[in-house]
């Protein structure tokens, strides 16, 4: 009779436990939805502690920073998200320059009987932009062409 | 043959034709590349119009036509073929430079040298001496 008395006493307790174990979502699955979302970003990791979320890593802005600890925040069972990510540097606002000055001003030799067309560097590559005839585009290309700058992106319109 | 040279074969037999020496077709960085010597004018415009065929937009970043007519002699005789208004002569091979001269369509002007691919020195009939854009001068 004891014995039943300890063993329904026993599992009394395992259902109380059970009980309080589903108002209070384990780490174990708080860490496994919270991995889930940390994915989104390969440079970022998060550790559930006490139902905190630890973010850490790089994020390359502010906003990206703000959506994923929104994220977290919307976890039922997320307490709180402890903030220890950093900014990856931002990138060069202006791109490099690679195309020589010297042909850019050829360029311009090129382009200058035809106002309606303009170059510029974009990531390193001339580009032309504007509309020009098709007549106009194969005088431009012949001049162009010649200055072996690499690839130029025959961007304008040609009516 | 590559993709590229199928795709611009008619450019390449055009290029191959009588009239081009130094034929060289290479293809880097997905960029075919043709270029060739011209012994005048007539003959450079066929490889354009070969290639009109192919890109009527003449808007190609795939291909790289570079043929120039090269080799004339000091004291050939050239067309002015601009669109409608003078060709300026200037004092330095730029835009940049001070005209020294003009001379309108259709004038003859004679060839002092080919000082670039883009610019030529030439000397107009009233004796003006000076660098003037090569695309604006038939052979």
């Amino acid at each position: 009779m004891k014995k039943i008395i300890a063993m329904a006493a026993l599992a009394l307790t395992v259902s109380f436990a059970s009980t309080s174990c589903k108002k209070q979502v384990s780490d174990v699955d708080l860490q496994t939805s919270a991995t889930t979302i940390v994915t989104a970003n390969p440079s970022a990791t998060v550790e559930v502690k006490d139902g905190v979320a630890h973010l850490s890593g790089t994020f390359a802005d502010q906003a990206a920073k703000d959506q994923m600890i929104a994220s977290l925040k919307a976890i039922p069972g997320i307490k709180d998200v402890m903030d220890m990510s950093t900014m990856a540097p931002s990138a060069p606002a202006v791109a490099i320059n690679t195309v020589d000055p010297a042909n850019m001003q050829k360029v311009t030799d090129a382009l200058k009987d035809f106002p309606s067309a303009k170059a510029e560097v974009i990531n390193g590559e001339l580009t032309l932009t504007g509309t020009v005839s098709a007549s106009q585009a194969r005088k431009i290309k012949q001049s162009v062409d010649a200055l072996k700058v690499g690839k130029v992106n025959y961007n304008y319109t040609v009516k | 043959m590559s993709t590229l040279q199928d795709k611009y074969a008619g450019v390449i037999s055009a290029a191959q034709g009588t009239g081009i020496s130094d034929l060289k077709i290479t293809e880097q960085d997905g960029i075919l590349y043709i270029a060739g010597n011209a012994t005048d004018s007539a003959a450079k415009d066929a490889v354009w119009n070969a290639l009109g065929t192919i890109d009527p937009n003449y808007s190609a970043s795939d291909i790289n036509v570079d043929v120039q007519v090269a080799g004339l002699a000091a004291g050939a005789t050239l067309t002015v073929n601009t669109d409608s208004t003078n060709l300026n002569i200037r004092q330095e091979a730029s835009t940049n430079a001070d005209i020294v001269g003009k001379a309108a369509k259709g004038e003859t002007v004679t060839l002092v040298e080919q000082t670039s691919s883009e610019w030529w020195k030439v000397k107009t009939a009233d004796g003006e001496e000076g660098y003037a854009y090569a695309r604006y001068l038939q052979a």
